[in-house]
């Protein structure tokens, strides 16, 4: 309708939207999905892996979650190169902090440093805007464990539970009718795995197309973030009876 | 006075058999005035990579900051830690990037690489790695750190045996050298574990 104010990052158009940041949300929604649960002693992040081939060449390391600090990290859903840039940027952002603090930067402060450099991209450079989408995962002293979702116009906001990617308006609507304020980190996997289940467009849940990771302390009281490993997922998803293919789950 | 000289300090690190041990010594000075008795002049990097820096100590506190700042980016990147050799050589780098206004440190890098193989190095001010199979040593006493790590030390030595060794040594040399001293801080790492000890030695 609008076409000829779309090809600028950097103009609004007639009705006051800004497209290119609208159309990478656009490329966002074709992605994987990532779930993001908040719990009392922990948070939970669960992705799925859109790309799954026999060809693939598994490795060790995670394609939907990364750390970006001891205490803080992010599940992402979009363009995999913009994201990995973005990544980079957080993780350098975050060591500079500890540098001239000498304490671990609050996640709050490293979201929205994040989502500044996002911004920047919408209003000056003539650059197109990031296509991802981040839930950022992490604990300060300050305030505890939190959960952050941020999208490309560099918006941010601390959420409960949240959704990116594909079908997250049926996960967000899942998520709120499903979650307590109390939920223990355990339950907190159970309804993650339960709504991606359900959500996600695959016939059947196997440990390799899901990523499942939380941030929590350990008993010595530091945060950390751990990955969870392909067999003790498939044992969870079997104890949650979410291996079966999706019509059949109750 | 030299600049090296200002803080005072000593540091001697050992290879053992599958073991190393690194040891510094505790007084922080100001000139001849001692302002602290516990001073950590040893830091852990990970598990298997111990760092001790001698010399200056604001030096060595930013330089100790400065390579955390790095091997973190490391750690988060590669998904994992940074083996003792390539730490070693980060630090050089790190130190020759300041060749013509340096920090005034002489770093000790102890560490188990592949195959639990002990790795120890020194490094001048800017950066010239000096490689040993047996000792190294740096610091205000290390003229006697060399001669004493000379006569007592052995190879293939167990832990033990090393940590009576490199504690022998230290407090010894120490003992001649009066900007270092009031005490001892040794750390006797094998492939399971990691011992930290503290000695009493002449508390002057």
């Amino acid at each position: 309708m609008s076409r000829r104010y779309d090809s600028r990052t950097t103009i609004f158009s007639p009705e006051g939207r800004l497209y290119q940041v609208e159309y990478a949300m656009e490329a966002i929604g074709n992605a994987g999905s990532a779930i993001g649960i908040l719990s009392k002693d922990g948070v939970v992040l669960v992705g799925e892996k859109k790309v799954t081939s026999k060809l693939l060449q598994t490795s060790t390391s995670t394609e939907k979650m990364y750390k970006i600090d001891d205490h803080v990290a992010c599940a992402v859903a979009g363009i995999m190169s913009d994201a990995n840039i973005l990544i980079n940027t957080a993780r350098v952002q975050a060591q500079r902090y500890t540098y001239a603090y000498q304490e671990p930067m609050p996640v709050e402060q490293l979201v929205q440093s994040l989502c500044d450099t996002k911004q920047g991209y919408t209003q000056f450079g003539g650059l197109r805007p990031f296509g991802v989408s981040f839930l950022f995962a992490g604990w300060d002293k300050n305030y505890g464990f939190q959960l952050y979702m941020s999208d490309p116009s560099g918006n941010y906001s601390g959420w409960k539970a949240a959704a990116i990617g594909a079908n997250n308006q049926a996960a967000q609507s899942m998520l709120k009718q499903d979650y307590k304020d109390d939920i223990t980190r355990e339950e907190a996997v159970q309804l993650a795995l339960k709504v991606l289940s359900k959500t996600m467009d695959s016939t059947s849940l196997t440990s390799e197309k899901l990523e499942l990771a939380e941030v929590f302390l350990t008993p010595s009281g530091n945060a950390k973030y751990q990955v969870c490993s392909p067999d003790s997922l498939s044992k969870l998803l079997v104890k949650f009876g979410v291996t079966q293919p999706a019509t059949e789950a109750s | 006075m030299s600049i090296f000289e200002y803080n005072g300090s000593a540091l001697v690190s050992m290879v053992g058999k599958n073991c190393f041990a690194i040891a510094s010594d505790r007084r922080l000075g100001v000139q001849l005035q001692t302002i602290a008795t516990d001073f950590q002049r040893i830091s852990k990097i990970h598990d298997r990579v111990f760092l001790g820096l001698s010399g200056l100590a604001t030096d060595a506190q930013t330089l100790y900051q400065r390579l955390v700042f790095r091997h973190k980016l490391y750690q988060v990147r590669e998904e994992r830690d940074m083996k003792p050799v390539t730490f070693a050589n980060l630090v050089s780098a790190l130190l020759y990037e300041k060749r013509f206004g340096p920090y005034f440190c002489q770093p000790v890098i102890a560490g188990l690489g592949d195959e639990d193989k002990p790795f120890i190095c020194t490094m001048d001010s800017i950066g010239a790695k000096e490689l040993a199979k047996d000792f190294v040593v740096a610091g205000t006493a290390s003229e006697s750190l060399y001669g004493a790590c000379e006569s007592m030390f052995k190879e293939d030595m167990e832990p033990e045996e090393l940590f009576e060794t490199v504690s022998q040594a230290l407090l010894s040399s120490v003992d001649r050298d009066c900007l270092s001293g009031w005490g001892g801080h040794v750390y006797v790492v094998t492939p399971t574990e990691v011992k930290e000890r503290i000695l009493k030695g002449r508390m002057d």
